[in-house]
C-alpha cells in the first residue's frame, strides 16, 4: 500500500522547521539580501535546533536523518529565504561525499568536529572555465607518497571560505578524463588554500559563494575518499542526492510566492474588488498550486528511493529539474499578481524570482538533468 | 514530585474555519499545541531545569490528532506522555473530571494547564480541575516559583497584579508573559521517540457523559462598516478618534 502520511518525526521537524523560519529567518532575510552578508546569527540559532548538517550519522553522534526528512526540512527553510537555506544545504553536500565513500575513521575525523558548533562543509568541483563538463577539470592533484599536492582554482562554492571541510574534487592524470579525479578534503586553514568572497549575484546573497585557490596544498593521503579515480563517481553519486533537497527549497520557494500572491490578490482591489475575483488572478494561483503539489510529491518520491535504497537518479533529475522551472515561473506570476509593487524590493516576491533561478543551476544545470533524463530513457 | 501538564491541539492561529450543518468543519485545518498549555510545559521544564526534582507527565484528553501535542511536549521535555483517546466533545468541567481523575491516579503534586482554550475559549478547566480535586488553584499565572512545597505566584486581575502562595498540591493555568517557551530540537524530538506514550480510553475513567449538548455551531461574521474618513489630516484624526470613543467605545 502506499502511504502519503509523514511519520509523526517528520511532523514535528516539519514543525520545527516553519517555527524556525517564521521566527529567525523571514525577518533578517532581505536585509541580508540587500546586504550581501552571511546570517551568522541564524546559522548559529540552526546549529543550537539541530537543524544544521543533519545528515552526519548516529554513529559519528550526528542525527543521521534521511533524505525524506531533509527535504521535509528543506522545503521550510526555501520558503523562509533560498539564500540563507543554500548555505545549510551546501553543507549538506560537502558532507555526503564523506557518507558516500569516507572509511568509519574519515566520517569520524572530518565530520565530528562539526556537530560542535555552527561549523560546516563545502564541496568544490566547478572551476572558472569548467561547468557541466566536470570530468574536464584542471585543477591538479599531484599524489606524493603519503601526501597529495593540489593546485589550481575552483569557483562558486557555497561556504568555501568559511567551511572546516572542503571536499575538492582534482585530477591526477587529465588524460584519463573522469578515470583520472579523485576527491580529497581539505581542511580550512590549509597553507596554501586562499578564499575570495564573489561578489555581484542576482539572488541567493546572502549565501556566500567563493573562489578558492589551491597553491601547492599539501593534506595527508589519508585525506582522499575512496581510490584515486573514484573521485569522478563519487561526485556524480552525492549530486544525484543532493539535487533533491534543492527540489525541496524550490517548492518552498513556490510555496511562498503562492502565498504571497494569494494574501496580496484577496486585499488589493481594482474595478470594486479585490483582484482575486477575477479568473485572471485565480488561474495564475491555481496553476501554482498545481506545481507546488506536483513539484512536492516528485520530490518526496526521488527522497523515497534514497531512503530505500533504490536507483534514484533520474527521479531526482526530474524533481530537481521540475521543481526548479516550476518555482522560477510561479515567482514571475507572483511578480505579475503584484503588478509594479512586485517589481520592489518592499514586497518578498521579486526576490523569490531571483533567488530560485540558481536553483536552475546549480547543483547541475537544468540541461544537465534533461540529459540525465534522456540518457536513462535511450540507455 | 509529579507535574502534570495539560496540553491540547487547536487549529493554527492563521486557519480559516467555516461551520457547515450547524458544526465546525475542522477537516483541511492545521492543528498545533495550544500556546497557553505550551507555557505550561515549559515552566514544567524550567522547574526541573531550577534544580527541584520533577517528574513531568504530559495529559490530553481528545481525539487521535491530540498525539501531536503530547508528542511536542515530549520533544520538549517531559518524560511520559498520557493519552485519552476520544472523539467526544467534552464540557470542560466534565473534561476536568477526567483530567483530575488522571491526576488522582498519578499521585500529581501539580497540574498546569492554558488559561484559556485557543478554539472553544472557555476559562473554565484549570479552576473546574481544581474544584474536583478540592485543590488551591491560580489562574492567569505570569511568575511562578517553588521552595519546598509552597507556591510563590504571580497573577493577572483586572487591574492589575496578585501575589499568592499555595501549598502543593495546587493546580496553575498559565499564559503568555510566564516564559518563552523553547523550541523541542530535532536531537530532541528523536529522543522522545523511545519516550512512553500510554494511551487510555475513557471508559477506564468512569466514562462520564458529557453534561452540555452543543446543539449548533455557527462563525460569527461582523459587517465591515467600510467608513472612510478623509479630508484635513488633523480633523480625519479627530473625527476617527470621536468615532473609536464614540461608536465603537474601545477608547
Amino acid at each position: 500500500m502506499i502511504d502519503f502520511e509523514l511519520s509523526p518525526e517528520q511532523k514535528q521537524f516539519q514543525a520545527l522547521a516553519r517555527d524556525f523560519v517564521r521566527d529567525h529567518v523571514i525577518p533578517v532575510a532581505a536585509q541580508h539580501d540587500r546586504d550581501e552578508t552571511y546570517p551568522e546569527e541564524v546559522v548559529a540559532k540552526a546549529h543550537e535546533v539541530g537543524l544544521l548538517n543533519v545528515g552526519i550519522p548516529q554513529e559519528v553522534g550526528g542525527l543521521g536523518l534521511g533524505m525524506l526528512d531533509e527535504v521535509v526540512i528543506g522545503e521550510e527553510l526555501g520558503y523562509g529565504c533560498m539564500g540563507i537555506y543554500t548555505i545549510l544545504m551546501a553543507s549538506e553536500l560537502g558532507i555526503t561525499p564523506v557518507l558516500l565513500a569516507g572509511t568509519p575513521e574519515q566520517q569520524r575525523r572530518f565530520l565530528a568536529p562539526l556537530l560542535e558548533g555552527p561549523r560546516l562543509a563545502a564541496f568544490a568541483l566547478s572551476e572558472p572555465n569548467n561547468g557541466s563538463d566536470a570530468a574536464g577539470m584542471t585543477t591538479r592533484a599531484e599524489l606524493r607518497g603519503d601526501e597529495v599536492v593540489i593546485s589550481g582554482v575552483k569557483t562558486w562554492i557555497s561556504n568555501g571560505g568559511i567551511a572546516d571541510v572542503i571536499v575538492v574534487f582534482a585530477t591526477f592524470d587529465p588524460s584519463l578524463r573522469h578515470k583520472g579525479v579523485v576527491a580529497v578534503v581539505v581542511e580550512k586553514g590549509t597553507p596554501g588554500l586562499s578564499a575570495h568572497k564573489l561578489h555581484g549575484k542576482l539572488g541567493q546573497r546572502a549565501s556566500p559563494t567563493y573562489e578558492l585557490v589551491f597553491e601547492d596544498v599539501v593534506v595527508p593521503r589519508a585525506n582522499v575518499l575512496g581510490e584515486p579515480g573514484d573521485g569522478f563517481r563519487i561526485a556524480m553519486r552525492t549530486l544525484d542526492q543532493t539535487r533533491i533537497p534543492v527540489a525541496a527549497g524550490a517548492v518552498g520557494v513556490a510555496r511562498r510566492a503562492l502565498d504571497e500572491a494569494t494574501a496580496y490578490a484577496r486585499q488589493r482591489h481594482a474595478f470594486g474588488r479585490p483582484i482575486a475575483d477575477f479568473q485572471a488572478i485565480q488561474f495564475k494561483l491555481a496553476d501554482m498550486k498545481i506545481g507546488v503539489e506536483t513539484a512536492r510529491w516528485q520530490t518526496y518520491y526521488a527522497a523515497w528511493l534514497v531512503d530505500t535504497g533504490r536507483p534514484h537518479g533520474e527521479a531526482a533529475a526530474i524533481a530537481k529539474a521540475y521543481a526548479s522551472d516550476m518555482a522560477f515561473h510561479a515567482a514571475q506570476e507572483a511578480i505579475n499578481v503584484f503588478g509594479g509593487y512586485g517589481y520592489m524590493n518592499e514586497y518578498p516576491v521579486e526576490k523569490l524570482m531571483r533567488d530560485v533561478k540558481l536553483n536552475q543551476i546549480y547543483e547541475g544545470t537544468n540541461e544537465i538533468q534533461r540529459l540525465v533524463i534522456a540518457r536513462s530513457l535511450l540507455r | 514530585m509529579k507535574v502534570l501538564t495539560v496540553v491540547r491541539q487547536v487549529p493554527d492561529a492563521e486557519a480559516r474555519v467555516r461551520a457547515e450543518g450547524g458544526r465546525v468543519d475542522l477537516s483541511g485545518v492545521t492543528f498545533v499545541m495550544d500556546g497557553m498549555d505550551e507555557y505550561g510545559v515549559e515552566e514544567a521544564i524550567r522547574l526541573r531545569e531550577a534544580g527541584h526534582d520533577v517528574e513531568i507527565v504530559a495529559v490530553a484528553v481528545g481525539p487521535e490528532h491530540f498525539a501531536e501535542a503530547l508528542r511536542r511536549a515530549l520533544a520538549l521535555g517531559a518524560d511520559r506522555a498520557v493519552h485519552v483517546v476520544t472523539d467526544e466533545q467534552l464540557d470542560p468541567v466534565t473534561l476536568a473530571g477526567v483530567v483530575a481523575q488522571v491526576a488522582r491516579e498519578e499521585g500529581a503534586d501539580l497540574v498546569l494547564t492554558g488559561g484559556k482554550q485557543a478554539d472553544w475559549d472557555s476559562a473554565a478547566l484549570g479552576p473546574a480541575v481544581a474544584e474536583h480535586l478540592g485543590w488551591p488553584h491560580s489562574d492567569w499565572t505570569t511568575s511562578l516559583a517553588l521552595e519546598g512545597r509552597e507556591l510563590r505566584l504571580q497573577h493577572d486581575v483586572d487591574d492589575g497584579v496578585e501575589e499568592l502562595t499555595v501549598t502543593l498540591p495546587a493546580v496553575v493555568t498559565t499564559q503568555q508573559g510566564l516564559n518563552e517557551p523553547r523550541y523541542p530540537t530535532l536531537p530532541n524530538i528523536m529522543k522522545a521517540k523511545r519516550k512512553e506514550l500510554q494511551v487510555r480510553d475513557l471508559a477506564g475513567l468512569g466514562s462520564p457523559a458529557p453534561r452540555v449538548r452543543v446543539v449548533s455551531q455557527e462563525v460569527q461574521v461582523r459587517p465591515r462598516l467600510n467608513k472612510v474618513v478623509g479630508g484635513d489630516p488633523a480633523e480625519a484624526a479627530r473625527e476617527v478618534a470621536r468615532l473609536l470613543r464614540d461608536e465603537a467605545k474601545v477608547i
